[in-house]
């Protein structure tokens, strides 16, 4: 491709240097992703292609045989050393005894753990069945005590209801008397008033006979010097 | 299996995908189907097995199929000028007579590339269209470097055939004009 006269060349260059816009229309790109995603929606996972492309992998890397063998190798040596360094199996009575403890000790602790969480349930539960009962027992103490309190206040009201009719009758009859008192004194004070009226009118009538005579008895001693004097005609029509 | 942003490659790579496609394929509406083959093909391989390079791999697969389509092209009695996005002309930079030409030269290009063996046409333009080394050809293609740049001898040999009769074309020509 050094000779620029080549035509297959000038063939490559024109072919590099035709116009191309710099990338798809959108709307090239939009189908192609909504194509993508319906396809990766509806296609399905190859299912058992991993085996054949481990395999593949296997295959491609270079000395796998070899790195295969090293690794036998090194599984067989550490199986041989495993093997012989292994302890001997354990006496079971050590075994035991060494065993029970720790065991003994994880059972109480479970044992324990259980207890408590049945304790912790038991007592919510019956936290729960003794709040409900005092709460039961207070709606019913409150509903008596609600027509309790009812009863005797009806009772009081009854009471003070008597009690403010029997005080105003008390208060009628304290008027009544008092009028009555009243009224007696009136009578008596008409009567006295009368009594003395009529004493004084006697009294008077009296008086007034009495300043009669004088007067008559007056006249009479005057009138009789006088006729003795001259007998006056009019003296005697009197 | 590899979760892979199928929009985000999209964008990305998006635009090295058409222009691939463009260069070979010369019209908006083949470039476009091939672009979106592209992205289909990757997604049913990538459902297979895991992409590592997708900008290879990519160029790779719009190469195949853009040399799929030329190929069908060639197979139809319309494939010449008919095909040609003419829009593309229309820069001025060279000459009409030399952009003629050149579209031209690029035409018979195509149409050479569509009859040469896929994988030898696949080769010579991840070479010389986009200017990858033997080494990812040959990586991107499953085969050997060496294969790659015999694969690469032979397209440039039948090439270079196909194109012979222009060059004694244009000698002729050439001598018609000294006369």
């Amino acid at each position: 491709m050094k000779n620029n006269r080549d035509p297959l060349t000038k063939a490559v260059k024109a072919i590099q240097q035709t116009p191309v816009s710099t990338g798809p229309p959108q709307q090239t790109i939009d189908s192609t992703i909504t194509k993508l995603t319906e396809l990766s929606g509806s296609v399905p996972p190859a299912t058992g292609h991993r085996h054949i492309q481990l395999f593949e992998r296997l295959k491609a890397v270079k000395g796998f045989p070899r790195l295969a063998a090293a690794a036998v190798l090194l599984i067989a040596a550490g199986y041989i050393t495993g093997r012989l360094s292994a302890p001997r199996p354990p006496d079971a009575q050590q075994l035991y005894s060494a065993l029970e403890p720790a065991i003994r000790e994880e059972l109480l602790g479970e044992m324990k753990q259980y207890w408590q969480l049945s304790s912790a349930v038991a007592y919510s539960r019956l936290k729960e069945d003794l709040d409900q009962q005092y709460r039961q027992d207070l709606n019913r103490f409150a509903t008596q005590t609600f027509a309790a309190s009812t009863a005797v206040t009806n009772q009081l009201l009854e009471e003070l209801i008597k009690s403010i009719n029997s005080a105003q009758t008390q208060d009628r009859r304290w008027v009544t008397a008092a009028l009555q008192q009243i009224e007696s004194n009136r009578l008596q004070d008409k009567n006295q008033l009368s009594h003395g009226l009529a004493t004084l009118a006697v009294y008077t009538d009296d008086q007034l006979l009495k300043t009669k005579n004088d007067i008559a008895q007056f006249v009479s001693n005057t009138i009789t010097p006088n006729l003795s004097q001259t007998p006056n005609p009019s003296n005697r029509k009197e | 299996m590899q979760v892979i942003d199928w929009q985000r490659i999209v964008k990305k790579h998006g635009p090295l995908i058409w222009q691939t496609a463009y260069r070979l394929l010369g019209n908006h509406t083949d470039t476009a189907d091939c672009f979106q083959e592209t992205f289909v093909s990757a997604l049913q391989f990538s459902q297979r097995q895991p992409v590592r390079n997708f900008p290879a791999f990519l160029a790779r697969l719009a190469t195949a199929r853009a040399i799929d389509r030329l190929r069908q092209r060639l197979h139809q009695p319309l494939s010449n000028a008919e095909d040609a996005d003419w829009v593309a002309i229309q820069s001025a930079n060279p000459g009409p007579v030399q952009q003629a030409q050149q579209h031209e030269l690029a035409a018979k290009l195509r149409k050479a590339l569509a009859q040469l063996p896929p994988q030898e046409a696949q080769v010579f333009c991840l070479r010389f269209l986009n200017n990858m080394s033997y080494r990812q050809i040959a990586k991107q293609l499953g085969i050997k470097t060496n294969a790659a740049g015999v694969l690469l001898y032979r397209a440039r040999a039948k090439l270079k055939q196909h194109f012979q009769p222009a060059i004694a074309g244009d000698e002729i020509q050439k001598e018609k004009v000294c006369l």
